[in-house]
């Protein structure tokens, strides 16, 4: 039995219980790409995951993993979380040499779209616009597509092999490549408003390229330190100038401020280029930064220090203006800024010195504006402002990404760009598509008790003394066997249990196996506004009993009630959404 | 006329069984007699003195030898000790602390004094099995029954929980080989010259000292091969040495990882203000968990050693029931030399 539903119920459903898929700002699949890869099936999974992320052995690298942090497994009382990213990846690398991409192609529209930026977002518009028919071009400032992926990510996170194959699958079907191309206002370059003439949209996807400055005492606002110190870089750049092949020289010592990726990035690249002492300053505390423990783990691995709550406030320089050290501020940890993120406080008084060789400051990027010829409506944050639609002010002008919704992460990127692409879409032939719930029956619990106890498979990883290179990638990937054996600990969140209260005895058979508080004596549920179940009214008065219902949020999809109910009322369906035309 | 409800007896958790969590639970009985009263700890063991556990090593074979009390003295006193419960998470809106095998225990105060863990630098993690350990009165054990007698014990950093040790180990006869490190004598912090002197009173007094920056640092632990000691260590510059045991020494890391996501303020240890409050008004930290704001330093900075962190659990059983007092120690934290010529450190000192 499968059929698709719209009823709010059924989609209320799908959205809060598949916490991964609903914390991936793609919505990618995952429990049906677990299920594959558990199968032996890596060529699917790989496609599942493509259907909502073109780039899946990349993202399987060098993902955010904001499905992790929602992970059912990770709960309190459930153990670690299901390696998602780690089996994503296992997708790609696994998966068959012969195998064949599936794209599902729309009618050529005759429409001509151009994109501006090669990064992942640029991308990701990119191939969803080319399947959907109409004709794009994709400008790209640097020799290469890729973006912060090509020049921002160090090739011992990325491997640029795979980062080559996927950028070429995304862009081979009818995508326009134009490398090496300046969109701006500059001499040679191309405007925007020419792009405008010539197209029937143009899409901006420049991403938050410009490093975000580090207020320091005795040194004017705006001024850019890498100029007011030659030992002083700023994080980005610095990563950048090494991936387009410039010789890159550290200190000894090296002090990295900054609490992302880049600022992990600067420190193990640091170490690498032979900085002995490494040490990466935080203003808060580890807990509270937003990197993965893996990759945290991997960057103290190779000796590189972390030290918390401090506030860089001045530079230190000998009489031949090199930087001798940076002096900091104590800090208490603060209240909570709107993103989610710790604030922190600096202490008066607390200032502390640190000697070090070499800076570089990574802490974030923005956007810039200055290549538009153009007026368009910013934002408070300097970001261009954008209707629901994605266009900007300027009609038919669009813009997606980081460039749109400031710094964030790859996944963000690709997932906010695909919407922008649809979105375009259903501006230009004015086709729109909705999203569905598809359900299908199950006819047995898929997972064994046993697999709850499958201790979480970590990453093999290269040895410390083979790290001495740029390029040897650090994360070796799953092998079959282990993707095979983490891929069993999903809880296969999209399955849903259900007990058809028409058939129920009522015998509690169910509840005295439930290995937790997963069913429950209700008198009532809750009915949103939008039509969707909320929450539970529970009951232990047996005159009051309207159901007996399973919770999905607290089932761990073990199946026991399943097994031991008399009368088989209990159901089991796969619930996943699907988008369809009309 | 209805006699006034009393409000019900408050419940103040521990989590810890050590010097810290004990002195605290003492206390609160005291000060608050009609409350009930809970230890959580993992160990299958009541409070024990670990700084008897060298002991082991030498004439102290039976664990109640160790135990700080009896069972009776905690059901005299009406201190619940739940042993073998590992907590997996605090709830601070709900008041719950959730154990490992979902049981959940309401708090009205909640004291964090669950101490730390041996430290081992995340270059070696993957050669934890191979290690031998000293934290607890099992791993002690264990370490005991790998060590041949007059056996070698290889201490990667020294700590002064290892020096310690070296020193009964010397006593039996045992080689102690030191590979040094940057926390080689922690938690003392001593300027080159004290280090310098430091090690050579350590070599006077038996040790092979080795110089582990000279080599590069260690690079791995491995099996000893077939009719050599049990371990080798090898140094990046491709040195080696064997020993029947490996010890890692490099200080203690606090054990926060159930309070990881609580909204706690946690930088390495939970950060406490001199009262050993914490950012929740409900729950304390004391002992070696915890970071202490100091006004003089303007930092949160650590407290080791046996009087401190008892002075630690006085501190925060008044204030869970209602005192105001701030944590001040006066314990000169020094390494200096006994009247043997041995080194010497307030960090072992204990009072019985």
């Amino acid at each position: 039995m499968t059929f698709h539903s719209d009823d709010p119920r059924d989609i209320g459903w799908v959205r809060e219980n598949i916490p991964c898929q609903n914390a991936c700002p793609a919505g990618t699949d995952i429990p049906a790409y677990i299920r594959a890869i558990a199968g032996g099936n890596h060529g699917q999974a790989y496609e599942i995951n493509r259907e909502a992320n073109v780039l899946p052995g990349v993202l399987g690298r060098i993902c955010s993993r904001p499905c992790e942090s929602a992970c059912r497994h990770g709960w309190a009382g459930n153990g670690d979380p299901v390696g998602i990213c780690h089996l994503k990846r296992a997708a790609a690398d696994l998966k068959d040499t012969r195998h064949r991409i599936t794209e599902r192609l729309y009618a050529p529209t005759g429409k001509r779209i151009a994109v501006v930026g090669a990064g992942p977002a640029g991308v990701a518009a990119a191939h969803d616009l080319s399947l959907l028919g109409h004709d794009v071009t994709i400008l790209e400032r640097e020799e290469k597509p890729g973006g912060m992926l090509r020049y921002g990510i160090p090739e011992f996170r990325l491997p640029r092999d795979m980062l080559e194959i996927e950028l070429r699958n995304a862009l081979r079907l009818g995508v326009q490549l134009r490398a090496g191309v300046t969109v701006g206002t500059t001499q040679g370059a191309i405007r925007v408003s020419t792009l405008l003439a010539d197209h029937d949209a143009v899409l901006l996807a420049t991403g938050c390229m410009a490093p975000v400055q580090l207020p320091l005492r005795g040194v004017p606002e705006g001024t850019d330190l890498s100029r007011h110190c030659q030992d002083v870089e700023y994080g980005l750049p610095f990563l950048m100038d090494l991936h387009r092949g410039q010789h890159k020289r550290v200190g000894r010592r090296v002090a990295v401020v900054g609490a992302g990726f880049t600022a992990l990035d600067c420190a193990r690249v640091a170490r690498r280029l032979g900085g002995r002492e490494v040490t990466i300053h935080l203003r808060t505390s580890e807990e509270y930064i937003p990197v993965t423990s893996e990759e945290l783990f991997e960057t103290k691995r190779e000796g590189i220090r972390i030290k918390g709550l401090r506030t860089p406030v001045a530079l230190r320089t000998d009489g031949d203006g090199r930087l001798t050290g940076v002096a900091f501020v104590q800090n208490r940890l603060g209240g909570w800024r709107e993103n989610g993120r710790r604030l922190a406080t600096p202490i008066e008084g607390s200032e502390f010195f640190e000697p070090c060789d070499t800076l570089i400051i990574a802490i974030g990027q923005r956007t810039v504006n200055d290549f538009l010829d153009m007026r368009v409506e910013l934002d408070r944050a300097g970001n261009v402002r954008v209707a629901e639609n994605g266009m900007t002010s300027v009609h038919g002008l669009f813009a997606a990404g980081d460039y749109v919704r400031g710094a964030s992460t790859a996944i963000e990127a690709i997932g906010h760009a695909r919407g922008i692409a649809d979105r375009i879409d259903a501006w230009l032939m004015g086709r729109q598509r909705r999203r569905m719930v598809r359900i299908e029956a199950v006819a047995a619990p898929p997972r064994l008790p046993a697999h709850d106890f499958i201790p979480r498979c970590h990453m093999p990883t290269l040895p410390l003394a083979e790290r001495q290179l740029l390029t040897g990638e650090v994360e070796r990937g799953y092998t079959p066997e282990l993707a095979a054996e983490e891929a069993k600990r999903c809880y296969l969140c999209d399955l849903r249990y259900q007990i058809d209260v028409d058939r129920c005895i009522y015998c509690r058979a169910c509840i005295e196996v439930a290995p937790r508080n997963c069913i429950k004596l209700t008198r009532d549920v809750e009915i949103r506004a939008d039509g969707s179940l909320g929450a539970l009214r529970e009951t232990r008065e047996w005159r009051r009993v309207a159901a007996i219902w399973i919770d999905n949020n607290e089932c761990i999809r073990c199946g026991a009630c399943f097994k031991v109910c008399p009368v088989a009322c209990i159901s089991i369906t796969r619930n996943h959404f699907v988008t369809v035309d009309g | 006329m209805n006699a006034a409800a009393s409000p019900p007896p408050r419940h103040h958790v521990i989590i810890g069984n050590g010097v810290a969590g004990n002195q605290a639970a003492e206390l609160l009985r005291d000060r608050d007699p009609a409350s009930r009263v809970t230890i959580l700890t993992h160990s299958r063991l009541l409070f024990y003195n670990r700084y008897l556990l060298p002991g082991i090593f030498q004439d102290m074979a039976n664990w109640p030898e160790l135990l700080a009390h009896p069972p009776e003295h905690y059901a005299a006193r009406r201190i619940h000790v739940r042993r073998e419960c590992r907590v997996s998470a605090v709830d601070p809106r709900n008041r719950l602390v959730k154990l490992a095998h979902n049981e959940t225990i309401p708090y009205d105060t909640l004291l964090v004094a669950t101490g730390g863990r041996g430290h081992l630098p995340e270059e070696l993690a993957e050669y934890r099995p191979l290690f031998h350990h000293f934290g607890s009165y099992e791993a002690a054990m264990a370490t005991r029954r790998a060590l041949p007698e007059r056996g070698a014990v290889v201490m990667l950093g020294g700590d002064m929980i290892g020096l310690d040790l070296a020193r009964t180990l010397l006593a039996i006869e045992c080689r102690v080989i030191l590979v040094t490190h940057e926390t080689t004598f922690w938690p003392h912090a001593l300027t080159p010259e004290e280090r310098t002197n430091a090690l050579a009173t350590l070599v006077a007094m038996g040790i092979e000292v080795i110089d582990g920056d000279a080599r590069g640092g260690v690079a791995a632990v491995e099996p000893g091969a077939p009719g050599l000691p049990a371990r080798r260590v090898v140094f990046h510059n491709g040195a080696d040495l064997y020993g029947d045991v490996v010890m890692p020494c490099f200080g203690l890391t606090p054990m926060v990882e159930f309070m990881v996501g609580t909204g706690i303020d946690i930088e390495r240890g939970v950060l406490v203000s001199p009262q050993l409050r914490t950012s929740d008004p409900h729950i304390f930290a004391a002992g070696d968990v915890c970071q202490i704001w100091s006004e003089e330093e303007h930092a949160y900075r650590f407290y080791y050693g046996y009087r401190n962190v008892r002075a630690m659990g006085e501190v925060a059983a008044i204030n869970m029931t209602g005192g105001q007092e701030a944590f001040a120690t006066n314990r000169v934290e020094s390494l200096g030399h006994d009247a043997q010529g041995r080194i010497d450190s307030s960090f072992w000192v204990y009072d019985e």
